[in-house]
């Protein structure tokens, strides 16, 4: 497809809700691009080839990313097909493209080396990937090129259970559903998703996206039982013994706590809690919804990775001052670049090198102030790049009546305690292959990192299926020679 | 969904559900409770497995008609409807051991939660006594607590219309606190357990550690998943900071941290309060 091209320098901007408007509302902020902005984005791609295009090493499923741009272009004057031949180039590597269109730290990966970012802007890879999505699921294409598939599919009479329906699991569910395995998904909460559903709010991935991605998954006759944790419902040595293998991919569930005095006090709240009491719960719609949370007037929220900056926009949405405080500086912010845009236009404060000591009361079991020591950064970088901090010996004291701790979480308790699970520092251990220590049973995303991406956690459940079919595939013939 | 195979009144503000739940009923243990979501704008409530078909697939709930969540399932759910959702069996189940001489406590509709546990202990070869303290119309369980234990013995505290519900409270508590120094004043005793509104469950331990009695009390903070995940039903045991749902729910009442645990299952008060008085106003507004 050789078509001249004048360079464009500039990124075609998405709309986006006004900050008033949206420190108002839990509805989307960004609005994402029409078909005709999408072209127009498209076309300032250059195409490199794809053994070079560095945009496709960065993205950690490796997908075809001048491949599914080029489809909108080449396609232009029939939408439908357009989308429905990229959708079919991205679904090749991603099956949540309009979560990971949203919540890929994209600047650190797929356009973190663009080639247009040589002469102007790079490509905005992560709003073409939305509206693809985006497109499709509006218009039903995405199911179409679903049912396109099915009939292929070839029953193997082989069950694989996977504990846990977040992003990792999601995926193995559906890429094994498609290889003709009897998939049971097994999660805790009332609704399947994780992260997806109970922490990422939103107004950055509305909900009724998720939904469709899990009612697809149905549709190919994956089986979800909601309300089953496994380890108190069902135990793994009796998943190990029901199904031909299993999948953890039960996620980094546990929060991490400060240990500090007055923890316990109240108006104190963990991000996971305060964001499924908001998300999961719906308790910015209190009392239609009958979940509770109580916002105060000053908040403080400890952190700054993408948690953070979800729990302090949820929190602004209920009206009130919000302080972001962190102990490292700016430069070692871990959350998405766009989310601390935002979280700045919306009027959140930022606070840095302070570092919580102890939390304060004010007599009746509420929380009233923070007491911070003052950090100071010194040359020297840790393991992750991240500036070495030392404490100063001085203090400063910020008043908060509420308080969200969001500095992490480990590995859930319940499956790491399984005899003959390998475990090191609550991460579960596994091979190459994804498979832990107990042939037969593999595990991925959170469950094995430690709190990572969205798009890792679908990374290793495609992988893990991968190996899964493998290993199955030689059950299956060692059974029948 | 699982469905209600039985609802009534068993007492005043007490309803039975006997519930389809197989995936419950199959491996819950004494001491284990369930996160029950009703309604589709409802809440996560943890409530306890009264007694259990293992075979047959169902559970019984006893739950008392407390605030908005409680109120609507007793209104509004009926039997051959579905309850949306019951995750479990979560927590630890309590310790199956021969301890000797038992005094098992329950206030209120704590006494429903003793149940299976008491049950259980009598079962292995304990001496167990069980001790209910509650208001005259709320009595529950007598027939089945006596056929279970060594001996139930029953309190009832008459409930004076002309005070208010906490002032009526404070005669329970007092009651409570009466009738286990008798006890523990007559007899011997190797082990006290209790379930019961915590302040009660702090007012009977104040008179246990006079007697150095060994005590294991079921908390209650306020949870939401149940699961070890939101860190909601957190509680300070031994200088430490616990999850209920997951380390717990039955701790060393010796070791609890009771400001702390009182004042936190307090923290929604004014909202859950409010939400239940809009909810039986629309109530009113809807029966005209
Ligand atoms: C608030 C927040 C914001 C984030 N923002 C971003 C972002 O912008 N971009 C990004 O890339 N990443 C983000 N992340 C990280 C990302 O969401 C996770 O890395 C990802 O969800 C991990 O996927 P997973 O499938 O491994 O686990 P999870 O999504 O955690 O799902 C695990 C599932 O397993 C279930 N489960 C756990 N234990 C059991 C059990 N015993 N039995 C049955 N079920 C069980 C859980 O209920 C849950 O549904 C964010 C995380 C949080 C908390
Ligand atoms: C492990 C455990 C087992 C329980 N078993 C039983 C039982 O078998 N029968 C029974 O009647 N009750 C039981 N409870 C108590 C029951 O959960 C509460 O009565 C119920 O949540 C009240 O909800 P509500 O909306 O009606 O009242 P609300 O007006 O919302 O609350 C009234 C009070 O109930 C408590 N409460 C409210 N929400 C929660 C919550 N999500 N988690 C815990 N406590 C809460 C708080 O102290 C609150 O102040 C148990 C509690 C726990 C922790
Ligand atoms: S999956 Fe993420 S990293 Fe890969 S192309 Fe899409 S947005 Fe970029
Ligand atoms: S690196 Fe940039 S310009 Fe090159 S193919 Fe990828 S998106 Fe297009
Ligand atoms: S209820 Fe959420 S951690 Fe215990």
């Amino acid at each position: 497809m050789a078509v001249k091209r004048r360079i464009i320098k500039e990124r075609v901007p998405t709309p986006e809700r006004p900050p008033e408007e949206r420190v108002k509302s839990f509805v989307e902020v960004n609005l994402g691009y029409t078909f005709e902005l999408a072209v127009k984005e498209a076309e300032r791609c250059l195409q490199c080839p794809y053994d070079y295009a560095p945009c496709i090493k960065g993205c950690p499923v490796h997908i075809d990313i001048p491949g599914f741009i080029s489809k909108l272009v080449e396609y232009r004057d029939d939408p439908d097909r357009a989308v429905k031949e990229a959708l079919n180039v991205i679904w090749a590597c991603n099956s949540l493209p309009a979560t990971t269109g949203r919540v890929c730290p994209q600047e650190d990966q797929c356009e973190m080396n663009c080639v247009m970012g040589r002469v102007g802007d790079k490509v905005n890879i992560g709003k073409l990937e939305r509206f693809v999505a985006d497109y499709a699921r509006e218009k039903g294409i995405d199911e179409e090129l679903l049912f396109e598939m099915v009939p292929r599919i070839e029953k193997k009479g082989q069950k694989v259970a996977i504990i846990g329906a977040g992003p990792a699991g999601l995926t193995a569910a559906g890429e094994l559903a498609k290889l003709g395995y009897d998939v049971t998904i097994y999660e805790a909460l009332h609704e399947p998703g994780g992260v997806l559903m109970y922490g990422i709010p939103e107004f950055r991935l509305p909900k009724s996206i998720v939904e469709s991605e899990i009612d697809k998954l149905r549709k190919l006759g994956v089986k979800i039982l909601t309300d089953h944790v496994v380890g108190k419902t069902v135990t793994m040595e009796e998943l190990m013994k029901e199904y031909d293998a299993v999948f953890i991919a039960s996620g980094a569930g546990t929060p991490r706590l400060v240990d500090a005095p007055g923890i316990n006090l109240n108006g104190i709240y963990t991000a996971n809690e305060f964001l499924t009491r908001v998300n999961l719960m719906k308790a910015y719609l209190f009392p239609e919804y009958d979940t509770p949370v109580k916002v105060g007037k000053k908040v403080i929220v400890i952190g700054a990775g993408n948690t953070a900056m979800d729990a302090a926009r949820s929190a602004r949405r209920f009206g009130v001052e919000v302080t972001i405080a962190y102990r490292r500086g700016p430069e070692d912010v871990s959350a998405r670049v766009e989310e601390v845009e935002h979280a700045k236009e919306e009027g959140i404060k930022f606070v840095y090198f302070v570092n919580p000591v102890e939390f304060i009361g004010d007599g009746n079991g509420r929380i009233k102030a923070v007491k911070f020591e003052k950090m100071k950064p010194l040359d020297e970088r840790d393991g992750r790049g991240k500036r070495k901090i030392v404490g100063t010996g001085e203090y400063v004291t910020l008043e908060a009546d509420t308080v969200i701790i969001a500095i992490g979480k480990h590995p859930n308790r319940l499956i790491v305690n399984t005899p003959g699970l390998k475990v090191e520092r609550g991460k579960i251990v596994v091979d190459e292959n994804l498979m832990t220590s107990i042939p037969g049973v593999f595990a991925g995303g959170d469950a094995i990192r430690g709190e990572a991406t969205v798009i890792l956690a679908m990374g290793d459940g495609r992988l893990a299926a991968k190996a899964i079919h493998e290993y199955l595939t030689k059950k299956r013939e060692s059974k029948n020679a | 969904m699982y469905k209600i195979l039985e609802k009534r009144e068993i007492a005043m503000r007490n309803t039975w559900y006997k519930v389809h739940a197989p995936h419950v009923a199959r491996k819950v243990q004494p001491g284990q409770f369930v996160i029950v979501r009703a309604f589709k704008n409802g809440e996560r409530i943890p409530l306890t497995p009264v007694m259990w078909d293992r075979e047959e697939g169902w559970i019984v709930l006893i739950v008392f008609t407390r605030g908005k969540t409680t109120a609507r399932m007793a209104a509004e759910l009926r039997e051959g409807d579905g309850i949306l959702n019951i995750a479990g069996p979560l927590g630890n189940p309590v310790e199956m051991k021969k301890f000797g001489k038992i005094l098992a406590i329950g206030a209120y509709t704590g006494i429903v939660e003793v149940y299976p546990i008491a049950k259980a202990w009598q079962e292995l070869g304990n001496d167990v006594t069980t001790l209910h303290v509650t208001f005259e119309p709320m009595v529950v369980l007598k027939d089945e607590m006596e056929r279970a234990v060594g001996r139930h013995i029953l309190e009832t505290v008459p409930i004076d219309m002309t005070k208010s519900f906490p002032e009526n409270m404070k005669n329970v508590t007092k009651r409570l606190t009466e009738k286990a120094r008798e006890l523990l004043e007559k007899e011997e005793w190797d082990l006290v357990f209790m379930v019961g509104p915590s302040g009660d469950q702090r007012a009977v331990f104040e008179v246990v550690k006079e007697f150095g009695v060994p005590m294991k009390a079921d908390l209650h903070p306020i949870m939401v998943d149940g699961t070890g995940m939101c860190g909601a039903c957190r509680v300070t045991v031994g200088g430490e900071v616990k999850f209920a749902c997951i380390d717990g729910p039955e701790f060393d009442a010796y070791k609890v941290d009771w400001d702390v645990l009182i004042s936190r299952s307090g923290y929604y008060t004014d909202m859950e309060m409010m939400a239940m008085q809009e909810y039986m106003k629309a109530l009113q507004g809807g029966g005209q």
